[in-house]
């Protein structure tokens, strides 16, 4: 294995295959940054020049787009709170409050570095066990999923922001708006009230978009300050990362790392999932989880090394198999076949080479995409300095505009401004509106996933799920636990930390109160 | 303004842009939007990208992608139908979405007023597999089986009345086998489920076939694709043939002008020559068997006859 690595390393080592991803990365950061396209579009749209190039040219420019487009995807969410994608909600629960304390800058080089370190080392580790990755993977039924998604819920609720009670709200608030449509075992219309444009339920974009950006904009307009930042700074754009608090988050993104990589198996859902359960996990484990939420530079590393770390395991049922988990292997797998590349169990035998070439040109592209990163962040955080006057209203065009682009379709844009009405008024009663967005987000895939069993297991789900569902009886099992178990310690680390604040404030006093 | 028209005109013609009958020069004078109904990645985009590259050759127009998911396949159909009948917008939709959906949804079209066809870009036909290591060694093997066991056997399929519900459904009314139906979201995560064991059969197109640890059982369609399998017309299934495979057509809006669609059917009469197209849609792992509009048009009529009885067969 290790000679065809190093022959693989060695094809490429081209400057023209370089330059190739850093193109397409470039191409990917600035599309993944509008929201309303995706990095699936831009993928979409660029694939026919990868029918003419060669393959290792090719499939790396591909791969390029794709990093870039995610990394993208992060920068509209930390400077305006506009989440392209769900994998960056999550995100924005502590990047838009930093770029409020005038940390724009900082908050976009950990999400870059903890998305890059996040990819590189999820990578690595594919390559090292693809086959074992491979044969996790197909053990990943239904029930598993369904599993660990009401355990993914269930540590959304536990760990958001406010109260148990709100957060249940506002889970059931999202699951609702998510049964909207068609029912995805029967496809029989249900919730359609009889209006037609109900029929194909209510899309992600307007809801997250009008969720997140609209109260984001109103706020702004309340506020009567010349630009975003409240903060008084010196450099405009903020202050940059240090290297001591980068050492300081390695361990949340390293945590963030290893669990992205693990949920990157289940097919679909990972980045979301994953996002969230490294940011719930990097609270949990802080010595000062009241500060998340509010600016945590940890807040933004944690779930941006998560979804980022997704990526490696992804590409496995796509390598192996030949088998397109998502939308993006989706297009990649077009992009193989068409240079006569068939993905399956007989490609690393017959082609090694060329397919470690190509999962070697991942890890390389996460290198470029630090550099590349590190050219442009100065100019994307420089956004915000931009005057209110005109920068809230490009963040309205941007939202209006990312809706309607998506799928063309006017009623997303009603959906848009009455999730923007509603954000603002839970955001005013204190209501946090992430678990909303899971709960929509999670609720199809839990659907689909629970149905699927029932039907697997032919009228007997019990027997079933014990007689050959292993992983999904562990998980059932461990859910009860796991969650009382960061329930009870969040609850003793909030009432520490309170204590903690109290005492310091009573020694300054003390102290103030000696020095007069 | 005449000279200027002229030169245009003269260097459009000298980029070999001009290739239009000189009867349509004014059309089309700007882009034309395809619509497709269905999501980014699949099938149909990655066809799309390879149509619309090489296209805009015999158009002389750019050819833009718009991708309008929703309601299995009703929303793009819906702003299609809706849209004005000016030759600008095109539908790239399938079989199952244009003629399947009315016998099962409210629509606010019909398929059959609505639209008339520019062409069949190409069809696919799916093929019947179970794993490799699997107990059924023919489709004979798995017919006896399940007609000892109704209900034991696991049909996976990519999606309620997509490519490989339908072909399946009709096969299992042909001989009369009642199998659990299970939906999966696509061919992708199907294809998993069986190789995983969850399901025991389900179809795969002929482009993921190969290189796969699978055995194919039967093939949908006339002809036979894959050597030593039998094809559904060959056991005398003729109606799964005719509904079971998938069909691709480009759609135009009813009340297009006569001469524009007459346009739109040379270009893509043209296109199917094309040897660039050819050999991407031969990487793809797609045939390239066009059949022109109106000869298509005739097609869907029996389509949605035939739909509407295998529908009312499920539902009883």
């Amino acid at each position: 294995m290790f000679e065809t690595l190093a022959e693989a390393a060695l094809m490429i080592m081209r400057f023209d295959v370089l330059a190739m991803i850093a193109a397409g990365m470039c191409l990917g950061i600035f599309v993944g940054a509008l929201p309303g396209f995706t990095t699936v579009m831009a993928m979409a749209v660029v694939l026919p020049i990868s029918f003419f190039l060669e393959p290792i040219l090719g499939i790396p420019f591909l791969i390029g787009v794709y990093k870039g487009g995610i990394f993208g995807g992060s920068i509209p969410a930390i400077l305006v709170n506009i989440p392209g994608t769900g994998a960056a909600v999550a995100t924005t629960l502590d990047g838009p409050a930093m770029t409020r304390n005038g940390q724009s800058r900082k908050a976009l080089e950990i999400a870059l570095v903890a998305s890059a370190i996040g990819d590189f080392l999820s990578s690595f580790g594919t390559i090292l066990v693809i086959g074992l990755i491979a044969a996790i993977a197909l053990m990943i039924g239904p029930p598993e999923i369904a599993a660990i998604l009401i355990l993914s819920l269930l540590i959304i609720v536990v760990s958001s922001s406010g109260s148990f009670l709100k957060g249940m709200v506002m889970l059931f608030i999202g699951m609702s708006i998510a049964m909207v449509g068609q029912d995805p075992i029967g496809a029989m219309v249900r919730f359609d009230f009889g209006f037609h444009a109900l029929q194909a339920g209510v899309n992600l974009l307007p809801l997250i978009i009008g969720l997140f950006a609209i109260p984001e904009i109103l706020f702004a307009i309340e506020r009567r300050q010349g630009s975003i930042v409240t903060a008084e700074r010196t450099r405009p754009e903020g202050e940059r990362l240090r290297w001591g608090e980068f050492r300081r988050s390695l361990r949340t993104i390293l945590r963030s790392t290893a669990l992205g990589g693990v949920i990157g198996m289940i097919p679909g859902v990972g980045q979301v999932v994953s996002a969230f359960m490294g940011y719930s996990a990097a609270k949990n484990a802080s010595k000062t989880p009241e500060r998340f939420g509010k600016g945590e530079l940890e807040g933004v590393a944690a779930p941006e090394a998560a979804n980022n770390a997704v990526n490696g395991p992804t590409m496995v049922p796509l390598l192996t198999l030949g088998i397109p988990g998502d939308n993006i292997t989706a297009i990649l797998l077009g992009a193989f076949v068409a240079q006569g590349l068939r993905p399956g169990p007989q490609l690393f035998q017959d082609q090694g080479v060329l397919v470690y070439a190509i999962l070697l040109s991942m890890l390389v592209a996460c290198v470029l995409l630090v550099i590349i990163g590190y050219l442009l962040t100065p100019v994307f955080s420089r956004v915000v300095t931009i005057n209110k006057a005109y920068l809230v209203p490009l963040m309205l065009l941007f939202a209006v505009a990312g809706t309607y682009v998506y799928r063309s379709n006017p009623m997303d844009l009603y959906f848009m401004i009455a999730f923007g009405v509603f954000g603002y008024a839970a955001r005013k009663m204190g209501f946090d509106v992430t678990p909303l967005v899971m709960g929509f987000i999670l609720l199809p895939p839990l659907e689909y996933a629970v149905g699927q069993s029932v039907l697997l297991s032919r009228g007997d789900l019990f027997g079933y799920l014990i007689g050959s569902r292993p992983i999904t009886v562990a998980v059932v099992i461990l859910t009860p636990v796991l969650i009382f178990w960061i329930a009870s310690r969040q609850g003793r680390r909030t009432r520490a930390a309170k204590r903690a604040v109290r005492d310091q404030r009573a020694k300054e006093e003390e102290a103030a109160g000696r020095t007069d | 303004m005449k000279p200027i028209k002229k030169t245009v005109l003269a260097l459009a013609a000298a980029l070999g842009l001009a290739a239009t009958p000189l009867a349509a020069q004014d059309y089309p004078d700007r882009p034309i939007t395809m619509i497709i109904p269905l999501g980014a990645g699949g099938s149909h985009d990655l066809n799309a990208r390879v149509i619309t590259s090489v296209l805009p050759e015999y158009l002389g127009q750019p050819v833009v992608v718009q991708l309008m998911p929703g309601a299995g396949g009703q929303t793009g159909t819906a702003a299609a139908a809706e849209a004005e009948a000016d030759g600008y917008t095109l539908l790239f939709t399938h079989n199952f979405i244009d003629q399947l959906q009315q016998h099962v949804a409210n629509l606010p079209y019909d398929p059959n007023e609505s639209f008339v066809s520019v062409a069949r870009v190409n069809s696919a036909q799916p093929v019947l597999v179970v794993r490799e290591d699997s107990l059924y060694q023919s489709w004979e093997e798995l017919v006896e089986y399940g007609r000892e066991n109704p209900g034991e056997l696991r049909f996976g399929h990519s999606g309620n009345w997509g490519a490989f519900m339908v072909p399946g459904l009709a096969l299992l009314n042909e001989v009369d086998v009642e199998a659990t139906l299970i939906p999966y979201q696509g061919g992708g995560p199907v294809m998993q489920a069986l190789l995983a064991g969850d399901v025991d059969f389900t179809f795969a197109f002929p482009s993921v076939l190969a290189g796969q640890d699978l055995r194919p059982l039967l093939v949908v369609g006339e002809d036979q694709i894959v050597e030593g399998v039998p094809t559904t017309t060959e056991l005398g299934f003729d109606i799964v043939s005719d509904i079971g495979i998938m069909h691709r057509p480009v759609l135009a809006p009813a009340g297009v002008p006569e001469e524009r669609l007459q346009v739109l059917r040379d270009a893509f009469a043209k296109l199917n020559e094309n040897e660039t197209f050819q050999s991407l849609m031969g990487r793809l792992g797609e045939n390239t068997a066009h059949v022109d509009g109106a000869e298509y048009d005739k097609l869907r009529q029996r389509q949605s006859d035939e739909y509407a009885d295998l529908v009312s067969s499920f539902s009883q």
